[in-house]
């Protein structure tokens, strides 16, 4: 028996809804060597900027229980090298390709838009208003549902493609700012972004960062996660990309149940290169053996 | 690049707490250069552990390779529990190693502690090649002199520091470097160990005028370049330490800022492993 596990998100058509979480996956050059990215739903590359950025000072890693803490600080050698040297490589794939960007102002993020839309063969762009590791623009722009609002208006205004908005679990009211950009033009909300964290070295009292405080991933994040995306889904009526903690095929079934229609997988990928496609050959076993025939038959189906 | 499932076929606690592995992988073996290394998943019930990084330490050409790693935290703790037989996954060889042109004629290998666990494949390598080198060791004492043996078989003249004067020189393998460089005068020195030491044997090297090349110790996560983790302040701005590195040219390298050295090194002395274990203390 085989099972549909193909999802339509807002005009971009995946073949199954598993795809790498931006910033976990490059441009996927490197994993290539290491599994099929064929078989995947979506590409979606690390954060593109509109110059380059260096990214923060070492140390920029730390692992915590159950999880990882980063702080890169979107690191990207800019649009232009993008479009150059890894957006070719990214088309060689028969994959959806989604751009991640981030902007320092309402203006870079049109500004992105605006050169995205002008290339052929990607298939959406990805907001990033919630990088917790750059001190202008990323967070600021997730927090506030006003800024929110305006940096998707800003974007929507100058692309045609499928919009997705990422936000930030850093926030009171997920479901206030799932709405702003919902009003804004968003086609589609990905979330959760990581959370704010910090950790401390007690020999030497220093933090464990060279930023200081950095962003939270892993398995730690994924009961929040699960929470805000089931929040946003009883609030708006776009679809959402469930991100956070993911490891599994049964983790990914819990984002489904909770409202998601699709799932990116982040730094699972660093532990097993084999997460993303482990977890696609798991969901259909897990339908097969639930007596489902599609995927759209879990989604949102949680009982409360 | 591949990621494997190998498997364990020798095990040794070559001193308390340090632990020699050989794992089978003729492909490993095979294209695996010195300084590189493997990241490896750990046999862990914690259900989330990052990979950990290790040097190659050696190989049984086109057949095995071997790590040697200090158990420091989680990981190597529940590395250091494995049975022969059991299966480790493995993704390697990984990294840019030690750099070498064809028409060297003499090197300096020094040591600190576990420094020696991607040395030794370079010694192997050098033996082939027919380069005469001098094996630099520093240990803590006699009773901890790892792999001491092994360099003197390979190297033309062994030279030996201990911090407690039990065997070979009294004190650190910086002073003994000080001491005799200006005898030895080798084309290049190659060490790997605490990045104090590192950066002194680079100061050396500098007023002598000699090559040097040192094998750094970071935190790294994915291991293949793509999270950008382990980055290393460079001349040339942020390099990778699992892609460019981990081996880098001294002359590259920016010593500078305390918090770039916290970055690197906990001052235990070792391959790639010791900080990536989260719970290991300095």
């Amino acid at each position: 028996m085989s099972v549909n596990l193909s999802v339509n998100l807002s005009g971009i058509k995946m073949k199954n809804p598993v795809m790498p979480a931006s910033g976990t996956f490059g441009a996927g050059r490197e994993y290539s060597e290491l599994m099929d990215i064929n078989r995947l739903g979506a590409l979606v590359a690390k954060t593109v900027t509109l110059k380059p950025r260096d990214g923060n000072i070492p140390p920029r890693l730390c692992e915590v229980s159950s999880g990882m803490l980063n702080s890169i600080g979107l690191q990207n050698e800019g649009i232009d090298h993008f479009f150059k040297h890894d957006l070719p490589f990214m088309k060689e794939f028969d994959v959806p390709i989604i751009i991640n960007i981030a902007g320092n102002s309402l203006e870079e993020y049109a500004q992105l838009c605006r050169e995205i839309d002008r290339v052929e063969g990607v298939s959406g762009i990805e907001l990033n208003i919630s990088c917790p590791n750059i001190k202008a623009g990323g967070i600021a722009f997730g927090a506030s549902s006003k800024l929110a609002e305006q940096v998707t208006a800003a974007a929507r205004y100058n692309t045609q493609l499928p919009l997705i908005v990422k936000l930030t679990p850093n926030v009171y009211n997920i479901s206030k700012i799932a709405r702003a950009v919902t009003s804004a033009g968003a086609d589609a909300i990905s979330l959760i972004n990581t959370m704010v964290g910090m950790s401390i070295d007690t020999n030497t009292f220093k933090p464990n960062l060279g930023n200081i405080t950095g962003g939270l991933s892993g398995p730690a994040i994924k009961p929040i996660a699960v929470r805000m995306v089931w929040e946003v889904a009883q609030s708006v009526k776009i679809p959402i990309i469930g991100i956070g903690g993911i490891s599994n095929a049964l983790d990914a079934v819990e984002f489904f149940l909770a409202g998601a229609t699709a799932v990116a997988v982040g730094t699972a990928n660093f532990i097993n290169p084999q997460t993303m496609t482990d977890i696609i050959s798991g969901l259909e076993a897990y339908l097969v053996e639930k007596g489902f025939t599609d995927i759209s038959q879990i989604i949102g189906k949680v009982k409360t | 690049m591949l990621q494997i499932k190998a498997d364990i076929i020798g095990k040794e606690e070559v001193m308390p707490g340090v632990f020699n592995l050989i794992l089978v992988s003729p492909e490993i073996s095979r294209n695996a250069r010195p300084g590189q290394f493997v990241h490896v998943l750990c046999p862990t019930d914690d259900g989330f552990m990052l990979r950990r990084p290790f040097s190659i330490h050696r190989v049984v050409p086109g057949r095995a390779f071997e790590i040697l790693f200090q158990v420091m935290g989680k990981g190597t703790e529940a590395l250091s529990r494995v049975k022969i037989h059991d299966t480790l996954d493995i993704i390697g060889p990984l990294g840019t190693g030690f750099k070498y042109s064809e028409d060297i004629r003499s090197a300096l290998l020094i040591a600190g502690g576990l420094g020696t666990a991607p040395l030794l494949f370079l010694a192997e390598e050098l033996v082939e090649r027919q380069v005469l080198f001098y094996p630099m060791l520093g240990y803590k004492t006699k009773t901890q002199m790892l792999r001491y043996i092994d360099f003197k078989r390979l190297g033309k003249k062994t030279y030996a520091a201990t911090e407690d004067g039990s065997f070979g020189h009294e004190g650190t393998v910086v002073d003994l470097l000080n001491r005799t460089v200006h005898n030895i005068r080798p084309e290049i020195i190659y060490a790997c160990g605490p990045v104090g030491m590192l950066k002194k044997i680079s100061e050396t090297a500098d007023e002598f005028g000699i090559e040097c090349q040192v094998s750094l110790e970071t935190k790294m996560a994915c291991g293949i370049g793509v999270c950008l983790g382990c980055a290393c302040v460079t001349k040339q701005g942020y390099k990778m330490a699992c892609k460019d590195g981990p081996v880098f040219n001294t002359r590259d390298i920016l010593w500078g800022a305390e918090d770039y050295e916290k970055g690197l090194a906990n001052g235990c002395g070792c391959d790639n492993q010791a900080l990536s274990d989260t719970d290991s203390a300095g």
